[in-house]
């Protein structure tokens, strides 16, 4: 059935169908529909939605409950993501899932709540401490959001690592028109748990330094040790030595060991192309326009739509780039946040980035920007 | 007569204490294991949550049963999220004890009385030893007045937080003070962690490495210490009847159905050829953007595409109210509307708003202004003003102008959104329908 619907709503029914059945939440603009639709329907269908008295509260409740064994989530904007970002860091290294929704807004500051942007890439990217890089998704339409809040789920615990679901104001709030039978489904295979009884799990256990060490829920009968410390592989906090530099190592290894398969660019190919359009989120949405008006004036250009941010999707943009000499980043920030983040994997390419804040970036824009 | 029973397995692990000679942190760190030997509860069931400082160092302490070290002053949150999901979705078998300091509690006090608000089946340990340790001696929000710390060599200008007064305005059910040398320490810890709901011990030591230090105390002296900085010793408040936070939100057993949100089931055919990007002013609490949202929803099921973006002041229910909605018969993505092929303000407080899109009017486009708003320039091409909210009522003036439009380029049948009114709110729906129907009236009799 067709259906007038936010993206915000569809991330919340996407958050009840990946199996979330743990909710905290802080009211902030343009976020609180994720909320509002959870404390609705979680209870309804088995879990939990609830308020805390900040966003520090928020995600500490999620990443206990999701310690306990249960898939959870929050979600924020900006100024939000700000005071989350401490636990973040703990989430990652104590290898707790959690998936956080961050609906971007103009910043900075308080900026303007009902205002759109994309200013929040290097924010929360670079949000944890020592070059760490978690899963950063980014849907561009409301139909995406759904997908893209799946594979954030999917992800974090697979992984065992916080996953953001990185939207903005106009691609999480607009009302668009949705096919709830073109939306996909995509069955979690949950966290890989420890079957082996009370004696002998060890919290951080693994033997190549990609793998996901397994999970024990704190409460169950397996003798749990989490922390956010520096630690060796029983989670008992340790420095300087081999094996906990192992972990140290091993908690970015996981998530990079994985990115051949969660990196993602949609990609809209027009044969003997040499310009590439990559965009994402709401920019995304005015290239794909600019990019069909390229080519009904006779241009020859591709499109490449990022639905995964971090880990930078190499082997996707690898194939992608085959005879691209010229790549235009559109996205809605003060001196391309993403475009200096994969530059890297651009290699010698002209890259060139169409950048507006505080106002939707125009299709015309970037039309100039290809032509 | 020999017990069938095994011995208890011992809480605390064989080793040596880490902490400095004297320190209260090696009693607590006994009393507590003591403690959670009497109270029956298997290993499995309790955890440590343990906060930074020198109370974090109680991991290995405490080989059996499982530990969460957290982040500074945060222990008491993640405790509380461990506590709500063990409750009210595995059963609520486990005992959470939050080890914490007096750092450790102001930096993270909110998430104390967050918890003791929730009533949260938790049990936190407030290790006071008025200072913090860990970092060198600095003063905390608990120091004594006119104490020596590194911070305030002249003298702490400050008085301590009373930690018993804050908790017990914000609910906590089981509060108690005691010196860590007390002999009462292990049957108060075992009463709190026996307390249904939020409980809260704190322990009154002195750190050996800067709080005698720097200020002359002997044991004696840290009775009178704890009695100056706060309520006397002792059980401060036990009270039971609040339902923890964890039944409050146990969800029921069998899953209920989602509700949908209410979608237009009117069947309709558009004769829409291209693109209609249309603005809709007016004042917050007139029903403007829930009109556009009724005109998409039509849309939507008459096969169109459409999107439709809302704005207001923060306020909410004061100041203008507006949505920027594009009916489409191919797929949007561009959502900005640069170019209106119809602006409508059916108030002041809208036109205000959206008057300086008048310049950016599509060709062909119109605009629609209501006939009691001031000060809109006569000379403006394409303007039409009607008396829509003296004819349709402000709750239905921006439905009739909707209406209008759909009847003057002959998007939609005005009709089909009159029956998804009424699809929408029953009889309610009578000022909308009337509203509609003037409004399709006014566009036959080619209002402009």
């Amino acid at each position: 059935m067709r259906n007038l619907i936010t993206g915000n709503e569809l991330c919340a029914r996407a958050a009840i169908d990946a199996g979330c059945r743990f909710f905290a939440g802080y009211p902030i603009t343009p976020a609180s529909a994720i909320f509002a639709n959870l404390v609705r329907e979680l209870p309804r269908r088995g879990g939990v939605a609830m308020s805390s008295p900040d966003e520090i509260s928020a995600i500490a409740y999620c990443i206990g409950a999701s310690l306990r064994g249960i898939p959870s989530m929050t979600a924020t904007s900006g100024p939000g993501w700000c005071l989350m970002s401490e636990s973040v860091g703990y989430a990652l290294m104590a290898e707790v899932p959690v998936v956080i929704a961050v609906v971007q807004r103009l910043g900075p500051s308080t900026g303007g709540a009902t205002a759109g942007a994309q200013g929040d890439i290097g924010l929360v990217s670079e949000a944890v401490s020592g070059g760490y890089r978690f899963p950063i998704f980014s849907p561009s339409t409301a139909a995406e959001c759904y997908t893209d809040t799946l594979r954030a789920f999917y992800w974090a615990e697979r992984l065992r690592s916080p996953v953001v679901l990185l939207s903005d104001k106009e691609v999480a709030s607009t009302a668009e028109v949705v096919d709830d039978e073109a939306l996909p489904a995509l069955v979690s295979p949950g966290r890989s748990e420890w079957r082996g009884g009370p004696v002998g799990y060890r919290t951080y256990a693994f033997e190549k330094e990609e793998d996901v060490p397994l999970f024990a829920p704190v409460g169950g009968s397996a003798k749990v040790t989490a922390t956010g410390s520096a630690h060796d592989q029983a989670g008992l906090l340790r420095k300087n030595d081999p094996e906990t530099l192992g972990v140290m190592r091993h908690l970015q290894a996981k998530i990079d060991a994985a990115e051949p398969e969660l990196g993602r660019v949609d990609f809209d190919y027009q044969e003997g192309a040499t310009t590439l359009v990559l965009s994402y989120g709401v920019s995304a949405r005015a290239s794909r326009d600019a990019v069909a008006q390229a080519r009904s004036m006779g241009r020859r250009v591709s499109l490449g739509v990022l639905r995964t941010l971090f880990p930078l999707p190499v082997t996707a943009l690898h194939a992608g780039l085959a005879g691209i000499e010229r790549v235009v980043i559109p996205e809605e920030n003060h001196g391309g946040l993403y475009r200096n983040a994969v530059l890297s994997a651009l290699g010698k390419r002209e890259v060139v980035g169409v950048n507006r804040v505080g106002a939707l970036i125009r299709p015309e824009e970037i039309l100039d920007a290809i032509i | 007569m020999q017990s069938s029973e095994p011995a208890p397995a011992p809480f605390l692990a064989d080793c040596a204490l880490p902490y400095c000679k004297g320190c209260g942190h090696s009693l607590v760190v006994r009393s507590l294991a003591d403690a959670m030997q009497q109270s029956g509860l298997a290993p499995e069931h309790l955890c440590i949550v343990s906060d930074i400082g020198c109370v974090g160092l109680i991991d290995r302490l405490f080989p059996t049963v499982h530990t969460v070290h957290t982040t500074h002053g945060r222990s008491t949150a993640f405790a509380t999220g461990l506590a709500v999901a063990d409750g009210a979705l595995c059963g609520g078998r486990t005992r959470f004890v939050v080890v914490i300091g007096d750092g450790g509690s102001t930096i993270g006090l909110l998430h104390l009385v967050a918890a003791a608000q929730l009533n949260v089946d938790v049990t936190v340990v407030l290790h006071n030893n008025h200072v913090y340790g860990m970092t060198g001696g600095q003063a905390s929000g608990m120091s004594p007045e006119d104490w020596n710390t590194v911070t305030t060599p002249d003298g702490n200008p400050l008085l301590p937080l009373d930690m018993m007064g804050i908790l017990r305005a914000a609910g906590a059910g089981y509060l108690a003070r005691e010196l860590a040398t007390s002999r009462s320490l292990t049957g108060r810890l075992v009463e709190a962690m026996a307390h249904p709901g939020f409980s809260l011990v704190e322990v009154i030591e002195v750190c050996t490495a800067f709080g005698t230090k720097l200020n002359r105390l002997t044991g004696p002296e840290v009775r009178a210490l704890a009695e100056r900085t706060g309520e006397p010793l002792g059980l401060r408040e036990q009270r039971l009847g609040r339902r923890h936070y964890a039944e409050v939100a146990r969800p029921p057993d069998e899953p209920t159905e989602t509700g949908t949100r209410v979608q237009s089931r009117v069947v309709v055919a558009s004769a829409l050829k291209a693109p209609l990007r249309v603005v809709v002013a007016g004042t917050a609490g007139e029903r403007v953007q829930s009109a556009a949202a009724l005109c998409a929803r039509l849309a939507t099921a008459a096969g169109l595409y459409a999107t439709q973006k809302n704005d207001n002041l923060v306020t909410q229910g004061t100041g203008y109210s507006l949505s920027e909605m594009i009916l489409s018969p191919s797929p949007i993505h561009y959502t900005g509307i640069d170019a209106p092929d119809a602006i409508l303000a059916v108030s002041a407080d809208g036109w205000n708003t959206v008057r300086g899109l008048a310049r950016t009017l599509a060709p062909g486009g119109v605009i629609l202004v209501d006939d009691t708003i001031p000060g809109v320039p006569e000379g403006l091409p394409a303007l039409v003003r009607l008396p829509l909210r003296r004819e349709a009522g402000r709750d239905d003036a921006a439905l009739a102008a909707l209406a209008w439009l759909l009847a003057r380029t002959g998007a939609l049948p005005p009709q089909a959104l009159a029956d998804a009114a009424v699809a929408t709110h029953g009889e309610k729906a009578a000022g909308a329908v009337r509203a509609i129907a003037w409004g399709a009236a006014e566009a036959n009799r080619g209002g402009d």
